[in-house]
């Protein structure tokens, strides 16, 4: 036992060697430690445990008691009748719902939006990454990160008016064009392309923001495994390959996971602010659908009609639903890579 | 009011102009078909016509100012109204004896601008008038809809509250929500009873017709005008002039889209025109109440709306040239509304729909802050074909208080009285108080007109006012020239006034019709900025009728048959 040991604490740096980048999770099991009793772990550990009760309390509170609202998409909710006097009705909002081809149009728009946002965006942060990374001088890097950070603090109606300003119809470019007898370009107002549209703002917003965590992952990398593998004659792309790369795998798979789950979340204030300049086929997706249709009246939009708590609610229900099953899946993929996901397995 | 001095709907309208659109659609859960459930009975808030005259308030207009241009009677009960060129030199008093006897009371007002600090010169002046402590917590003003849902649904209403019309669609129900939560006022006010406060008697009948819901008397109206309507169609007249464009001569829709053309010029940035949105609506002719499509009879007899009549298909044609031409500014086919005034104020567009009371003084002050020349004049009410003008009515008072259910007797006749002292006519004492506070303070009396001072800047804004007030008035100090225009408009305007059918009946539409009609408008906008064609309107019409519009109709069908059509 005791020789076993000595070999495993030799043995450990090597695998880290062998195997970029996935040095956590590899290597033999460590040796079972006995298990405690329950109440022997909760003396251990009672200070931790009561330093956690404020954020459960703050957990319970505001995230657990109000989804006792979702009844609301079961019955025809009354503000008189209250919560629970309202007439309950099953799943008569949802027999609507899916009835309806709007919701339907609503449902394929977040589903397109949200794939290209994955697959035009979500590269876009490692990408800077991997290039902030190479800059060596801690000034210019410094310069460059604040830049690219310093957009994710606009709201989004700084940042489409901007996007009206430069690109709008009597924006920067279309008066120069105008000027030049050039035809103008009208991408604030093509639904077609509204979600290349959408996508390059939310670039132009938050991949700065994005950047931090993979540069951390990056700072995280051993550097003597850089050394190691340039002494070994390994070039600037294989040292890309074989140790970046893998370096960085863990954080994008837990991004991804992060990301899928939040795949039906699209961009609530873009979609509202551009709804009119668009119209409502391409704009509308469901976290929308749900607020215009459900809370909409009298918001200073002239195109909502009128509230129906419970029809918004049961959309809001549905794509909540559907998160959780998206979420859950994807942290089962997470772990059929080896990756930690979510949480460890 | 603190800039503004045309005393007709004047702050707000910026913001009706987009919200009025809203939807009249109030929201309540329709007992579907199986109803069977312990819900208490809905109301759709409407009686007969013969039950709402029984409750009202004899009219009793007040002697105590002459107006410089009177109002002019025009069709179906419509009148301009009274325009001034003064303030009287010495104004007489309306009210007579103590007013409060030192209640204190809690009220909320929607407010579009920044709050004043509590317990300033203004409020102070006021209460000590009043004998009383009134506090008004005002509240945002655009997102007043919200609050007034969220009291709603929490009970939680204050001694006097302030609703706006354009915002009882957004009140689910707001029928009963009226029922459970408001003071009847029609043992206090119906009939002769209303004379024990004078001034409140001055208010036309039309205002108090507004407040009646369920057969009884239940709110004190606001801006009471009988010259509400949607809005106007404005123009640039200086850019007008520069072009040599006689306005006289836009007495069709195919004219006014030929001077668009005339004074549309995109190198310049100077678009024909903002987004016209429903200010064409009477143009077209098209069958509207209270700011959305309202209801007629076709030569079958059968109700229809205005959705479904020929001349919507026009408007839609319209509209869409407009976009399509390139004769609408970008910002607007973009859905910027909320910078629509700006872009007129710059001159980037020339042509704009907007509520009558953009035209004031304080528009025309920012108007030559963005060009020196701005001067905003209205075309005269025509319609597209060139044939009969017409223009619908809007309810009587644009806004209504209520007086919350738990005041005890006592309570409501000392706030009754002092809504009488807020409801002083133009032209008194009184008025001078509620709403420019204290003289040397507060105002100053220049050239015949209460000017405010720096302080009065500060403080002086719509809040009590929002609660009481007497009938509008036309009143520009130092701009009389634009108050004469105003007047001569409006006195041709309520020429054409018709009476929409269902006119200020306060109906409370089922809800679950909205969804209908918010899809089918997000159509017509794609219409109107010429993303879509007219055909996909109609298919989404024939959408409209199968999951809402048809039980509309059924449910207006119903309500002419068992309380009439308001006319």
């Amino acid at each position: 036992m005791a020789s076993i040991t000595t070999q495993e604490a030799t043995a450990e740096p090597a695998p880290r060697r062998r195997r970029f980048g996935r040095p956590r999770r590899q290597g033999p099991p460590a040796p079972p430690r006995p298990r405690l009793s329950f109440r022997i772990r909760l003396r251990r550990d009672k200070s931790l445990l009561l330093m956690t009760v404020p954020a459960l309390l703050l957990l319970l509170l505001f995230n657990y008691l109000p989804m006792a609202g979702i009844i609301v998409a079961f019955e025809h909710y009354d503000i008189y009748q209250g919560l629970i006097h309202s007439n309950f009705v099953g799943l008569d909002e949802f027999r609507q719902l899916v009835a309806n081809p709007d919701f339907w149009h609503a449902f394929e728009n977040t589903l397109v939006i949200s794939f290209v946002q994955l697959i035009l965006y979500f590269p876009v942060p490692i990408a800077l990454a991997l290039m902030v990374n190479t800059v060596l001088s801690t000034k210019v890097r410094g310069f460059i990160q604040a830049v690219v950070y310093l957009p994710h603090f606009f709201s989004y109606v700084l940042v489409i008016t901007i996007f009206q300003e430069f690109l709008g119809g009597a924006g920067v470019l279309n008066v120069f064009l105008n000027k030049h007898g050039i035809s103008s370009w009208n991408i604030m107002t093509d639904p077609g392309t509204f979600k290349y549209l959408v996508t390059a703002q939310a670039v132009w917003k938050e991949a700065g923001w994005g950047l931090i965590v993979f540069l951390a992952a990056l700072a995280a990398i051993d550097q003597s495994l850089y050394e190691a593998a340039a002494v070994d004659g390994a070039g600037r792309w294989r040292r890309m390959r074989h140790i970046t790369m893998p370096g960085l795998r863990g954080i994008v798979i837990l991004m991804l996971v992060l990301r899928l789950g939040n795949a039906l979340s699209v961009g609530f204030e873009q979609m509202l602010i551009q709804r009119q300049a668009v119209g409502a086929g391409a704009a509308d997706v469901l976290d929308t659908y749900s607020y215009i249709y459900g809370i909409g009246g009298g918001f200073g939009s002239s195109t909502t009609m009128g509230a129906d708590y419970s029809y918004g609610a049961a959309a809001g229900l549905f794509k909540a639903v559907l998160s959780l099953i998206l979420i859950l899946g994807a942290n089962r993929l997470a772990h059929a890579f080896g990756e930690d996901g979510l949480y460890r397995k | 009011m603190a800039s503004s001095n045309t005393f007709t709907f004047t702050r707000r309208q910026v913001f009706k102009t987009s919200v009025a659109f809203g939807g009249a659609i109030a929201a309540a859960p329709l007992l579907s078909a199986c109803g069977a459930g312990s819900t208490a009975s809905k109301s759709s808030g409407v009686v007969a016509k013969a039950a709402v005259q029984a409750v009202l308030p004899t009219y009793k207009p007040s002697n105590a100012v002459t107006a410089d241009i009177p109002g002019v009677p025009g069709a179906n009960g419509a009148a301009s109204d009274p325009a001034f060129l003064t303030y009287p030199a010495s104004p007489p008093a309306s009210v007579t004896g103590a007013v409060g006897s030192g209640g204190s009371y809690q009220a909320v007002s929607p407010l579009w601008g920044s709050v004043p600090p509590a317990g300033n010169s203004y409020y102070t002046a006021l209460n000590q008038a009043l004998g009383a402590t009134l506090t008004d917590n005002p509240a945002d003003g655009t997102t007043y809809a919200t609050m007034l849902a969220t009291r709603f649904a929490s009970g939680n209403i204050p001694d006097w509250l302030a609703v706006p019309g354009w915002n009882v669609s957004s009140i689910q129900n707001f029928a009963e929500g009226v029922d459970k939560f408001f003071k009847d006022l029609t043992p206090y006010l119906a009939g002769d009873k209303i004379l024990d406060y004078p001034n409140l008697a001055a208010i036309p009948t039309g205002g108090w017709q507004a407040g009646v819901w369920n057969g009884k008397l239940y709110g004190i109206p606001l801006w009471t005008s009988a010259a509400a309507v949607q809005g106007a169609l404005f123009y640039r007249a200086d850019i007008f002039k520069a072009a040599g464009i006689d306005p006289s001569t836009v007495t069709s829709a195919d004219q006014l889209k030929a001077v668009g053309k005339q004074v549309n010029a995109p190198s310049k940035g100077q678009y024909a025109f903002e987004d016209l949105t429903k200010y064409l609506y009477q143009v077209f002719n098209i069958p509207q109440n209270n700011g959305n499509t309202g209801w007629t009879r076709d030569s079958t007899g059968k109700l229809v709306n205005g959705y479904e009549v020929p001349e919507f298909l026009e408007l839609l044609n319209f509209e869409n040239s407009l976009a399509k031409g390139g004769l609408i500014h970008p910002d607007a086919l973009a859905g910027d509304s909320s910078k629509a005034k700006n872009r007129f104020w710059a001159g980037k567009t020339v042509i704009t729909g907007d509520g009558t009371g953009a035209w004031n003084k304080s528009d025309a002050q920012s108007g030559v802050a963005a060009s020196p020349n701005y001067e905003r004049q209205a075309f005269k009410v025509f319609a597209f074909d060139g044939g009969k003008a017409t223009m619908p009515l809007y309810p009587g008072a644009g806004m209504s208080s209520y007086l919350s259910k738990s005041l005890s007797d006592a309570k409501v006749k000392e706030l009754l009285r002092i809504a009488d002292y807020l409801a002083a006519p133009f032209g008194s004492a009184e008025y001078l108080i509620a709403r420019y506070g204290k003289v040397g303070v507060d105002y100053t009396m220049t050239a015949g007109a209460p000017i405010l001072t720096d302080e009065g800047n500060k403080v002086v804004t719509d809040v009590f006012d929002q609660l009481a007030n007497c009938q509008a008035v036309t009143f520009n100090a130092g701009y009389n020239q634009m108050t004469k225009d105003y007047a001569a408009w409006q006195a041709d305007m309520v020429q054409h006034a018709t009476k929409p059918m269902f006119y200020s009946m306060n109906v409370s539409e089922p809800a679950q019709t909205a969804k209908a009609s918010t899809a089918l408008e997000a159509v017509i906008t794609d219409v109107r900025m010429g993303r879509k064609g007219v055909s996909d309107y109609q298919s989404a019409l024939s959408t409209w009728q199968n999951n809402g519009g048809n039980q509309l109709r059924t449910f207006y069908e119903g309500i002419a048959k068992q309380y009439g059509t308001g006319n």
